[in-house]
């Protein structure tokens, strides 16, 4: 029995050790395990850092020019999300502003306003957005709502008391404040919505890419790395295992770095536990290496990973949830949503992180990541068994197929 | 040795035709890119949000509200708490995107004139569902308020007709135009499906290329040239141009036609955009290749810049709101002008003059192969694999 564990355990330190060897020295999965998760966070964070869209220029076009008219355009342009650009005589002339680029938006009031309001009436005004962009029509939507609250609440202060003496001592100030209250991303950004699902996605794919990537220098020169196709030795499970060991003991550094210090940088929202996501994160890198052995079974060449795996990360984005909830996704995307573990990664991620959920409170994700790790690690075996396995001890074949049908 | 631009072309369709690779990325990826992103999306919006509602006063008027609420399009108001801490709880737990709380003794208070105060909170964290969210909310406790302030003003006399219009005396709406109902697909898919088209493209070609550095075929692909790279690269690449150009028709009428996004323009100039596209993109991954003409590199390139151009080219993001360092690099993929024609031209049906530059930016990325042809054929000619 001993002998039989002392057996496994050096199969075990060989396949780490000629991994780790064969890792530093291949630039091309270095890169993927060190450069992708260091700059890449940094640059996606630095494009939505500014967080809010502020300052979305628009045109006004007053048909009434009065007093109120002017002071309700003042109060628009006062507001964080818009800024009046200026005035434009008619509709035609704000349309070729907004045509040429120069506005996303055109304010128009009517005749009578001021009138309406004077008269008692309910005074409208409209603002046409351009709805490329939906953060920008959010940001006009805002602004007029606000703008129109504060107007009309001044307006109903300065003539309540001609309808209803009485009613100011009733009305006087708020009857009914209403408070709103962000939680986890407490200001609204839009890089501390969007990132911190990034940076769970970034750490799947950089595991995959990079796994992928080994298995086809496996493949391509089998002999060059120390792989023996012949020799049954190491066994399949300690190669995995030796290989996942050395994966993440390369991205220990990445990992803190990633879900401690880059939101520590741009001052995401941290509120989980740093333990407790480590905890979490652990089945979804198992996950995602299983993962990429399995992609090893279709990857015959270093770099066909690139071609095959990269536009995943988009698809991987919208399944996890993060933009479109996962309660509108109909059941077979939700299904296949279910399949990756990046989904449940970043869910729990960004709970723990963002609005300090506790692991006990993920349990049900934490399982789910758990089982994937364990469904993947069975379905990879399989893939390594039964397909990688055969085609390395073909050896050369392969490679001189590829050669000849690259002509 | 077969010589000439047929004889490369025919090579070149063989490639293709017998790594299934290329049938990968040629076709089951971007197609099912496509299916996807506007599958998923098929609603317009995620509605139904599921929220909660903590009612701590269980009086009539608090119950109206609850009702109220429960009867609105957007929310689905999935669990009843009986505390703030329950249902921040059940936030956590990703059950619920936001609450709605009602204080104690709120019917009470209110009639009192002691001014309780009602509170909505919202998972900032999901941005989509919690607009929603936010939305639904202030438009139900301003409707409350308004009632209730239309109860008190009619109990000190004054009537309907004079209080009504001053409950809300200045009315400002906001109209998105051609995209009315805020369909979140149109906005999303109209970007990010060509996105991936122009991933893909660099991808394939900088594969395409590299292999023959790779496999050291290039040599034999220059003299089959004649040694005219021009002629080389040309017949190269134009099987996967034609092939790129019938997914770029396939895509266009997958967007317009066969999902109905709005489409206010000409269809000339939305089609000869998609048809540039192409070329402007195969232009920039043969400019990557010349720059970095290693397999590898030019992949890592192509992939960094293709994902990036997700977020730099600013579909969702607006460019002037980005820093002005980072918002620059905007413009350097094709991409960038792919959205903004189809923004003026399909989306808002404006006159081809106000575009006409970006289609002058198309050419540009098509004449920068010519700039770095001579270091390709420089690495053609003595091909060295740096894996």
């Amino acid at each position: 029995m001993l002998k039989f564990l002392k057996k496994y355990i050096l199969q075990l330190f060989t396949v780490y050790c000629r991994e780790f060897k064969l890792i530093l020295g291949d630039v091309g999965i270095m890169l993927f395990l060190i450069f992708l998760p260091i700059g890449y966070p940094v640059i996606y964070s630095l494009i939505y850092n500014p967080e809010q869209v502020r300052d979305v220029k628009m045109v006004v076009v007053d048909h009434d020019r009065t007093h109120l008219s002017r002071e309700m355009t003042r109060n628009i342009d006062a507001t964080q999300e818009a800024w009046v650009i200026g005035y434009a005589a008619d509709l035609p002339e704000a349309r070729r502003a907004m045509d040429s680029h120069k506005c996303y938006a055109i304010m128009e009031i009517p005749e009578g306003f001021e009138r309406n309001i004077l008269e008692g009436n309910q005074a409208n005004a409209t603002i046409f957005c351009e709805s490329s962009l939906l953060l920008r029509y959010r940001g006009f939507l805002m602004a007029a709502t606000n703008v129109s609250q504060a107007m009309g609440a001044e307006i109903l202060t300065e003539k309540i008391n001609a309808v209803a003496p009485l009613a100011t001592t009733i009305t006087d100030g708020d009857l009914m404040p209403i408070k709103n209250i962000s939680m986890g991303n407490i200001e609204s950004g839009f890089d501390s919505f969007i990132m911190p699902g990034v940076l769970i996605l970034i750490l799947q794919q950089c595991i995959i890419l990079a796994t992928g990537m080994a298995g086809g220098a496996k493949r391509e020169r089998p002999s060059l790395i120390g792989y023996n196709g012949v020799n049954e030795e190491p066994s399949i499970l300690m190669t995995m295992t030796g290989q996942m060991l050395c994966y993440l003991t390369i991205l220990i550094v990445p990992i803190i770095y990633l879900i401690h210090y880059v939101p520590l940088m741009f001052s995401f929202p941290m509120a989980g536990r740093f333990s407790e996501i480590i905890a979490f994160l652990l089945p979804m890198i198992l996950a995602s290496a299983a993962l990429g052995f399995c992609l090893q079974g279709i990857v015959w060449e270093r770099e066909s990973v690139f071609v095959l795996w990269v536009v995943t990360s988009v698809v991987f984005l919208f399944l996890s949830g993060l933009t479109w909830p996962r309660y509108a996704m109909s059941p077979f995307w939700k299904f296949i949503s279910d399949a990756v573990p990046a989904t449940w990664g970043v869910e729990g991620f960004i709970r723990m992180n963002t609005n300090g959920a506790s692991l006990a409170q993920e349990a049900s994700d934490y399982r789910m990541l758990w089982l994937l790790a364990v469904i993947y690690t069975a379905a990879a075996y399989c893939i390594q068994r039964w397909v990688v396995r055969p085609s390395i001890r073909r050896g050369y074949n392969d490679y001189d197929k590829m050669r000849r049908e690259a002509f | 040795m077969k010589k000439g631009f047929k004889a490369i072309f025919c090579r070149s369709v063989l490639q293709i035709v017998r790594r299934p690779i290329y049938w990968a990325a040629f076709f089951i990826l971007p197609l099912f890119c496509f299916m996807f992103l506007s599958g998923l999306m098929e609603n317009g919006l995620p509605i139904k949000v599921p929220a909660a509602m903590v009612d701590k006063d269980g009086s009539s008027m608090s119950r109206g509200i609850t009702q109220n609420l429960a009867g609105m399009q957007l929310v689905d108001i999935t669990a009843d708490c009986n505390s703030y801490t329950e249902a921040r709880h059940l936030m956590q737990e990703g059950k619920i995107f936001g609450f709605f709380m009602i204080p104690e003794n709120f019917q009470q208070d209110l009639l009192a004139g002691r001014k309780p105060v009602i509170t909505f909170y919202t998972n900032m964290t999901y941005f989509v569902p919690a607009s929603l969210l936010f939305k639904t909310f202030k438009t139900t406790a301003l409707y409350t308020k308004a009632g209730i302030a239309l109860n008190v003003l009619e109990s000190v006399g004054a009537t309907e007709d004079e209080v009504v219009p001053l409950m809300q005396p200045v009315n400002i709406s906001a109209r998105a135009i051609h995209n009315p109902g805020l369909n979140y697909a149109v906005y999303l898919c109209n970007s990010f499906i060509p996105c991936v088209l122009q991933l893909m493209i660099l991808l394939v070609t900088c594969f395409s290329l590299g292999q023959e550095i790779k496999y050291g075929t290039s040599r034999r692909l220059l003299a089959m040239a004649d040694g005219s790279i021009l002629k080389a690269l040309a017949a190269k690449i134009l099987p996967q141009t034609i092939i790129w150009w019938v997914i770029a028709i396939f895509m266009e009428s997958w967007l317009f036609k066969i999902n109905g996004y709005p489409m206010h323009g000409s269809w000339f100039w939305i089609t000869l955009s998609e048809l540039m596209f192409v070329l402007a993109c195969q232009g920039c991954a043969i400019f990557f290749f010349g720059i970095l003409p290693n397999l590898r590199m030019s992949l890592s390139v192509s992939a960094l810049l293709g994902i990036l151009s997700f977020s730099i080219a600013a579909f969702s993001f607006p460019v002037e709101s980005m820093y002005s360092a980072i918002g620059i690099f905007s413009w350097i993929l094709p991409i960038r002008y792919n959205f903004l024609i189809y923004i003026d031209q399909a989306l808002n049906g404006i006159d081809i003059y106000y575009s006409r530059i970006w289609f002058v930016a198309y050419i540009i990325f098509m004449l920068l192969p010519f700039t770095v042809l001579w270091n390709i054929k420089r690495n053609m000619a003595k091909p060295v694999y740096a894996p």
